[in-house]
């Protein structure tokens, strides 16, 4: 029987979050006040995530993803140990998650700051895809 | 003049790095401070310029 695993993650900003999520596909949906989840066979998770892919965009997922605050205010991820192991929905899928957050992060945080955008690039690396943002100063 | 530019690296975890070029001095950390700010870079390295100029503001103290 399948069991929800918490994922550590470090994102704190929920609209990059939801932007990242939608970049790779999804369509997550953002509850407020935190929902539970609610895997295959009746397993829940009870502390209330924020933002969740509902199972149906998970592609032979077992369980829906959430992202849930915890105390200081960080998103973690919970997701399916099955679904983890097996379907793919692991570190690296969680890494590129993240990759994506930083890459709107920085886009963001360019804006404000007033510096000019020069381009992105996508380096392969055995590592996996490495993202390059040049900017210049005004 | 030599334009300055920032590369801002994210690797496949998501963690960031900033490479300066054309910078000298404090430009360099005021440019990574911006990007902390926002808890956009989580690493930053100085370049050959910073320390030259570097350098030269510790001669010009000794010659005084």
């Amino acid at each position: 029987m399948s069991q929800y695993e918490e994922l550590k993650t470090t994102m704190t900003d929920q609209q990059y979050l939801v932007e990242a999520l939608t970049e790779m596909g999804f369509n997550p949906e953002v509850q407020t006040d935190g929902a539970a989840l609610k895997g295959y066979g009746g397993v829940t998770w009870s502390r209330p995530v924020q933002v969740i892919i509902p199972r149906e965009q998970l592609r032979g997922a077992l369980a829906p993803i959430g992202f849930g605050r915890d105390e200081t205010g960080v998103f973690q991820a919970v997701i399916d140990d099955l679904d983890r192991q097996y379907g793919g929905l692991d570190a690296v899928w969680l890494g590129r998650v993240a990759q994506s957050y930083k890459e709107r992060q920085t886009m963001a945080v360019a804006k404000t700051k007033g510096y000019i955008f020069r381009g992105r690039e996508v380096v392969q690396t055995p590592q996996g895809p490495k993202v390059q943002l040049r900017f210049a100063v005004r | 003049m030599q334009e300055k530019l920032i590369t801002i690296e994210i690797d496949e975890n998501g963690n960031s790095s900033v490479d300066l070029e054309g910078f000298h001095g404090q430009g360099c950390g005021d440019v990574a401070k911006d990007f902390r700010g926002g808890d956009a870079v989580t690493q930053s390295s100085k370049k050959r310029e910073f320390y030259a100029q570097a350098a030269a503001v510790k001669q010009s103290q000794q010659r005084t």
